[in-house]
């Protein structure tokens, strides 16, 4: 027995020794994590960490698709075609077909990633040139996430239904890295979001002034912060900062404004040469044969060829759209629409912007914001002041360029046809709802599908379900 | 050694020498059922002179004159002792060794005979579930073991199978139960990628297990107790027994695999029909002339077709190519046999089966030596070694549940039925294939029968599993064990989308190759101590220590331009487009004891506790400690009941205990950033994980009570257990405001509730004297579950209307569907209100009173055997599962977009005003006119009763008569006909109401099949 007790009582002694060892012995360090305290103490952290911003507007959820087509299918240019199923629901303006939860969710998780770049920015020890590169791509990259976040799920400064507004969206401006951190933010207001997205474009305009040219157009460059503050600033009515960041925008030399003869082969090229901002895309990135934008857009895999079939060509422009275009006759713009392939039931005239230009089909380059859309902020925004004259140098611009003759129009049909040409020039690139929305107007649509009047509650998009269960302090726009 | 066996062979020699002799003859029958018994030993008592039985059960002993008694012995039967008395001839039978009936049952670390048990385990022995046509033993332990939830998760060979033991606790951790195979705690991930449904289960032969134990409560289970939540599976592989010479088997059976169902669609003059009538629906002012041609348009045929042209039209059977006969092979040889000293078993198998599904197969050739060595009166060894390799061919999309549009598990049935299969012109044969031409109208635009013959979708699992342990006896009563188990597994995947295919047409082909490698250690030792004081207080101690880690890597790349189909290796790819790998890992260990005292073999008392730590949890909360208590009341051995003739055992088990759930994410308790995208060719980084340093065991406490119980001597016996189950501090996936980067984070909140009754019943019904038997195994388990709190005092979780305080998980949730108006057609539900409505908003969801988890189910067994011929019939069935029928909402369409549809629905929409049906009339793109209403969308119309009965396994099989196969030299000759899955009870109108939900509900599973097999067993 004393035997046996003795090797009991040696087992036990052992067994203590062995679990006090036993931490140790439970570590295990992630390879391809690193801890989130110590994450993004080194300049090259920090620089991977803007990547990963980029590579989240990249989605299909984003840029990827949404933020392109989905503003056609909403409004009056695009219409589904069914051969995939794709975008009906939305070209109908169905209740929830619409942004969808993962644009709100893929917003947020990238501006907590800024925040996160921010915060740590400051502290991290690297030449003040690179710093300001860092931030000023991170501030530039929250206001256009906030902004749209904004014009997705709330109204445009001026053009609210007071009833059904619930305000902006929760500005979320700290960093997050535990849970303690974590609170439930409500709604800020439309103003309050505004007023932060030009306090981050100021920024980003400061700070990115030292960054040259060759930065462009795939990463943001003073240009890209200025062209978008011309943009916030026509949502905002603010039509002096409009004119003055337009202005500067296009005094820096980056994009190109392409004449008549380019102009279709702007569209050709992998970049486009306008483009101020635009997001590439390399093969491993290619978004697919089922929701990419040439694949959306059309069937055709050649131009010209209508006897290979490719994408789905699940949306095509409105009969509506296609007259604008052909009313005046020689509109270039026009050149790039035309007949799809019967592949996948009638054949249909198809946009042919995107068109696999990155080497192989479905791999494109988005242009976020191109010098035509700068030129047309500010048309809309001299004759908003009733700047005349200059409005119509601008849009006349804009006019000539695509074969058509100056007019020479004021007061409404003045914005009027600086609406039209707005609509033509950036048609299929994710415009005219916005457009539309922040004038408060009717969407006008045909058969089969119901002109949206503006009042309805269909204009805002639904905040995802489950944030609303998550955080009781925010509040679901009306009708959802 | 030579000398140590030199007494043994003049023993032997002995009875040579002695002159007074005489001879017995004799022959040895079983007494069950009169069959003779080969291989018996007949001695004589008190001596060395003795014999074995011949295949006849005859004997022949030459005796020494003065001889008194002869001794019969075989295992598994009672030792027999007959007196000579001058007899030359001596015919006995033998019956069945009660004390060796009482079986022994393998529990955590040791080996207690059942009457000891004081917890609820459940024993399965392996030759039930031998020659079945399934690649993985947990597959077959459906309705076998009560309790026990087996449901597959398709019908792939070797496919996942979900196994629930006692319900649901989990709601975000794993529910897994663990596995162990021989001492070695098996990692069962599945790393297929999906296509390939891979049961890392399948690396063991189900021939080669002995028995299979089912920890079900946490007195049992709590030896293990941080892995042990979802209870333990434990699996004893077949050994080699001691002083037997050496038995071979060989085993082959060969059979047919089949549909089980195929749908009934509509054919090409309805759907063209029904199309029509959907866009006149949708467009009640245009004229029906314009409708019929805008519908012809749309599905390529000519505006002006004719009412006898559209007739003409063919309908092609896509489900009839896609679901075919396939077959299965399996041969096996095994061997086993031992000397005193030891024992070996070796097998070696090759198992190959189809599914159902065209060109998705299994097939594996697995190894298996395992040996055991007594090297002294100290020390003993045992060692065994599973190699196997399995390689299986996975379809377009996931096995589990797909909606890819080039899947033919999903497709097939929607495919547009105008569109034909084979085009005899198309160099390839089939139709519609990218660059020929040709088109496939609708949604469903990809010739899936070509998308299956041309893709190459593979899984090649290469696995080796192996155990070590040393067995030193310290001291009589003392014995110490090292084990040592490996767990290693080689994965490798691959897909070729073929350049031919629409898919992978425009990239020329593209090739994704994963290699997955998993290191799966566990080694423990333990020091167990058995006394008995005074003849009546028995106590047997054991404690140990435990280690294990489990390390996974993989590596992978994808490159497309493939130069013709033929090339399809990774260096024919013209474009590498990305690269792949991760690596991640766990550890856990503990230190565990138990203590068994046993009074008279009336009272026994058990305590069990374990220490455990795991590395997923935050630092300073790493550890937890789990006992559990159990004890039992073998009130048969009391006085007043030993000896009953009609109670012949009566037993009663209590227990309480806690058990460790840690199977989430091996770093979520880490605040981490990972690899998020590139751009522009740069690696980016982001927050991958919102950790919770405080992150801790999840704890179950179960509560168990027991009843075992024969009667008639062993005639009726069983069980019947009641347990409740309390899961708390769950590791709940709790879900955040998106606002602050992370969509949720792992805490410690929320309980889950399991109780239930668990009754197995066993009797002998007939047993005659001519030989005719006739045996019932039938098991049932009910179970009740239940979410009895949240966080935060919440009713509902964020998210996820399904799990709510006071309902079982995972319960529906939707919109009553409130039929169809008779005077307009137009599907209505119920509000919140409970008023009729047409439009279904978020707000009017609710608990339907149903949930998606079985409430009910079991087994049940009938064998009739007379002589050799026996038919055994094997029932399961599952009752009390409510499930949204996705697959049938997407054939309920009629029309409404381009794919087609079921004929039930066809024959019984609404047509006119004033028709009771609830079959809305047809409506475009689903959706009402006014574009507001898209209630035709909800799901709530298509709940369906899962519940099914299914005459799960029909066994015909005869043993040939001893006598026969003796004369061939065999030991046994068995041939048999066997039927799966031959006929299903179920309201359930899916393929099969038998899958586990995914995230596709049961949409593109590949369905289960049924199977005819014939087999022969030979033993010699």
């Amino acid at each position: 027995m004393k035997n046996i007790s003795l090797s009991i009582k040696t087992i036990a002694a052992a067994s203590v020794v062995f679990l006090a060892s036993c931490s140790n012995l439970l570590n295990v360090e992630p390879r391809q994590s690193i801890d989130s305290a110590t994450a993004l103490t080194t300049q090259e952290a920090l620089e991977a960490a803007v990547s990963g911003v980029y590579d989240r507007l990249q989605s299909l959820r984003m840029y990827g698709r949404d933020f392109v087509a989905l503003p056609e299918a909403l409004s009056d240019n695009g219409r589904a075609t069914q051969k995939s199923g794709r975008l009906f629901p939305e070209y109908l303006n169905q209740p929830n077909a619409h942004f969808t939860a993962a644009t709100w969710q893929l917003s947020y998780f990238a501006i907590n990633q800024i925040n996160l770049i921010l915060d740590a920015a400051p502290r991290v020890p690297m030449s003040d040139a690179a710093r300001n590169n860092i931030e000023g791509q991170a501030l530039f990259l929250r206001a256009l996430l906030y902004h749209n976040l904004v014009r997705v799920y709330a109204y445009d400064p001026g053009a609210v239904i007071a009833q059904n507004n619930r305000g902006g969206v929760p500005l979320i401006l700290t960093p997050i890295l535990s849970s303690d951190q974590i609170d439930k933010p409500a709604r800020a207001t439309i103003d309050a979001v505004y007023a932060q997205i030009y306090k981050d474009l100021d920024d980003a305009i400061v700070k990115l002034a030292g960054v040259p040219n060759s930065r462009a157009p795939f990463y943001a460059t003073r240009a890209a912060a200025e062209a978008l503050y011309s943009r916030v600033a026509l949502h905002r009515r603010d039509y002096a900062n409009v004119i003055r960041f337009a202005d500067a925008a296009l005094s820096r030399g980056v994009g190109t404004f392409l004449n008549t003869a380019q102009y279709v082969s702007g569209w050709r090229s992998a970049v486009h040469p306008e483009s101020i901002f635009e997001l590439q895309y390399v093969a491993a990135e290619n978004l697919g044969v089922n929701e990419a934008l040439q694949t959306t857009y059309t069937t055709l895999l050649e131009l010209g060829n209508r006897s290979r079939t490719g994408g789905f060509g699940d949306l095509v422009p409105t009969a509506d759209l296609l007259r604008l275009m052909e009313a005046e006759g020689n509109d270039v713009r026009r050149q790039l629409y035309e007949l799809g392939t019967a592949g996948r039931g009638p054949a249909e005239i198809e946009c042919t912007k995107f068109f696999g230009k990155g080497g192989q089909p479905n791999l494109d380059n988005i242009p976020v914001i191109r010098v035509s859309e700068v030129i047309l902020n500010r048309a809309e925004a001299y004759a908003m002041q009733g700047n005349t004259a200059l409005a119509l140098a601008d849009v006349n611009r804009i006019r000539n360029r695509a074969g058509l003759p100056s007019v020479n129009l004021s007061g409404p049909e003045l914005l009027e046809e600086i609406l039209k040409q707005r609509r033509i020039e950036l048609a299929f690139e994710g415009d005219r709802w916005f457009t539309l929305k922040r004038l408060g107007r009717d969407i006008v649509k045909a058969a089969p599908a119901q002109t949206l009047p503006f009042i309805d509650f269909r204009i805002l998009a639904p905040i995802p379900v489950r944030e609303i269960q998550a955080n009781p302090n925010l509040q679901q726009n009306p009708g959802y | 050694m030579k000398q140590k066996f030199l007494p043994f062979l003049l023993l032997l020699l002995l009875p040579f020498g002695a002159v007074a002799q005489r001879t017995i003859t004799g022959r040895v029958i079983s007494n069950e059922d009169k069959e003779p018994l080969p291989g018996v030993t007949v001695q004589v008592k008190g001596t060395n002179t003795g014999t074995q039985t011949d295949f006849e059960g005859k004997f022949r002993l030459n005796v020494d004159e003065n001889a008194k008694t002869l001794v019969f012995r075989f295992v598994g039967l009672r030792t027999l002792e007959v007196d000579i008395n001058n007899r030359s001839v001596i015919d006995v039978s033998m019956v069945p060794d009660e004390k060796m009936l009482s079986e022994v049952v393998v529990t955590g670390y040791s080996v207690v005979e059942k009457r000891e048990l004081t917890g609820a385990v459940t024993s399965v022995k392996g030759d039930v579930i031998q020659n079945l046509p399934m690649q993985s033993f947990d597959r077959a332990l459906q309705g076998r073991a009560a309790g026990v939830l087996v449901q597959s998760a398709n019908g792939a060979p070797g496919g996942a199978v979900s196994v629930r033991i006692r319900g649901v606790g989990s709601i975000s951790a794993g529910n897994q139960p663990l596995y162990i195979v021989d001492g070695v705690q098996m990692n069962i991930r599945d790393d297929g990628g999906g296509r390939v449904s891979n049961n890392p289960l399948a690396f063991l032969n189900p021939n080669d297990i002995e028995s299979i134990e089912v920890l079900k409560d946490a007195a049992s289970a709590s030896i293990y107790g941080a892995q042990a939540a979802n209870g333990v599976i434990l699996v004893t592989t077949k050994k080699g027994k001691q002083g037997s010479k050496t038995n071979f088997e060989f085993n082959y059976y060969r059979g047919i695999v089949e549909p089980v169902r195929i749908l009934d669609v509509m054919n090409t003059q309805e759907f063209i029909n029904v199309r029509i009538e959907a866009i006149q629906n949708a467009s009640p002012t245009a004229s029906p002339a314009s409708v019929r041609s805008t519908a012809l348009t749309q599905l390529g045929f000519p505006a002006t077709m004719t009412d006898e042209e559209i007739a003409a039209l063919p309908t092609y059977n896509w489900q009839k190519e896609a679901y075919k006969t396939g077959i299965i092979n399996n041969y096996e040889l095994a061997a086993s046999g031992g000397t005193d000293k030891t024992t070996f078993y070796a097998s070696l198998s090759a198992n190959q089966q189809d599914a159902s599904l065209i060109n998705i197969d299994f097939s594996r050739i697995a190894g298996r030596l395992s040996l055991t060595q007594k090297v002294n009166s100290k020390l003993s060894f045992e060692t065994g070694v599973n190699l196997s390799t399995f390689t299986q061919r996975g379809p377009y999309g996931s096995s589990s549940g797909t909606t890819a549009f080039g899947a033919p598990q999903y497709s097939a049935p929607i495919i547009l039925p105008f569109n034909p299969i084979y085009d005899p012109e198309a160099p390839t044969g089939f139709f519609g294939l990218p660059g020929t031409g040709k088109v496939m109208i609708g949604d469903l635009s990809q010739n899936v029968i070509a998308n299956s013959h041309f893709i190459k979708s593979k899984g090649l699992t290469n696995q080796m599993v192996a155990n070590i342990s040393a067995t030193y006896n310290i001291a009589k009563g003392l014995t110490f064990k090292a084990f040592g188990g490996m767990d290693y597994r080689m994965l490798y995947t691959e897909f070729y989308g073929d350049p031919r295919l629409s898919d992978y047409f425009n990239i020329q082909g593209t090739l994704t190759v994963n290699n997955n490698y998993n290191k799966n250690l566990t080694t423990n030792a333990t020091l167990n101590y058995t006394k008995t004081f005074a003849n009546k207080h028995s106590v047997n101690a054991l404690i140990g220590t435990e280690y294990r880690e489990d390390f996974q890597e993989a590596n992978g790349s994808n490159g497309q331009g493939f130069p013709t189909p033929d090339f399809s290796t990774t260096n024919a790819a013209a474009r590498p487009v990305s690269i792949s790998g991760f690596w991640t890992g766990f550890r856990r260990s503990g230190a565990f004891t138990n203590i068994r005292y046993d009074f008279n073999k009336k009272y026994i008392l058990n305590f069990t506790a374990r220490y455990d730590g795991s590395s997923r949890f935050g630092a300073a909360r790493r550890f937890g400690f789990f006992p559990s208590v159990s004890a039992a009341w073998n009130i048969s051995e009391e006085s007043f009941l030993k000896g009953n003739s009609v109670l012949s055992e009566l037993r009663l088990r209590a227990s309480w205990g806690t058990t460790g759930n840690d199977q989430i994410g091996n770093f979520a308790s880490r605040s981490l950033y990972g690899l998020g995208g590139t751009y522009q060719g740069n690696q980016g980084i982001g927050p991958s994980g919102l950790g919770n340093p405080e992150l801790r065991w999840e704890r179950n406490v179960t509560t168990n009570l027991g009843v075992d119980y024969a009667l008639f001597e062993g005639r009726i016996r069983g069980s019947v257990e009641a347990y409740r189950r309390l899961s708390k501090d769950l590791l709940l996936s709790q879900p955040v405001p998106q606002t602050s980067g992370f969509s949720s984070i792992t805490q410690n909140v929320g309980e889950v509730q399991n109780q239930g009754i668990e009754i197995e019943l066993n009797t002998v019904n007939f047993n005659t004297e001519r030989g005719f038997k006739w045996e019932t195994n039938f098991n049932i388990s009910f179970l009740e579950n239940k979410v009895t709190k949240l966080y935060d005092g919440l009713e509902v979780l964020p998210g996820n209307l399904s799990i709510r305080v006071g309902y079982p998980l995972f319960t529906n949730v939707g919109v009553p569907f409130a039929g169809v108006n008779p005077a307009n057609g137009r599907p209505m539900w119920y509000d919140i209100n409970n008023n009729i409505t047409y439009l279904v908003l978020a707000a009017d969801q609710r608990p339907l009173g149903h949930s998606n988890l079985s409430t009910m189910f079991g087994g049940f067994t009938n064998t009739f055997s007379y002589k050799g011929l026996e038919l055994a019939v094997f029932f399961q069935y599952d009752y009390g599962r409510i499930a949204p029928n996705e697959q049938e909402f997407r054939l309920a369409d009629l029309g409404g977009v381009l794919r087609n549809g079921l004929r039930y629905y066809y024959e019984n929409r609404w047509t006119t005003p004033g028709q009771i049906t609830d079959v809305p009339k047809p409506a475009n793109n689903r959706t009402e006119i006014t574009g507001r209403i898209s209630s035709y969308q909800s799901i709530s119309r298509f709940y369906q009763d899962a519940s099914y009965i299914r005459l799960k396994q029909l066994t015909l099989s005869y043993n040939l008569p001893s006598a026969w196969v003796a004369k061939v030299k065999l030991n046994g000759f068995r041939v048999y006909a066997q039927a799966v899955n031959l006929l299903t009870w179920t309201k359930w109108t899916g393929f099969d109401p038998e899958f586990v939900d995914l995230g596709t509900g049961n949409q593109g599973i590949i369905p289960q099949s049924r199977n005819y097999t014939i087999g022969v067993q030979a033993r010699f």
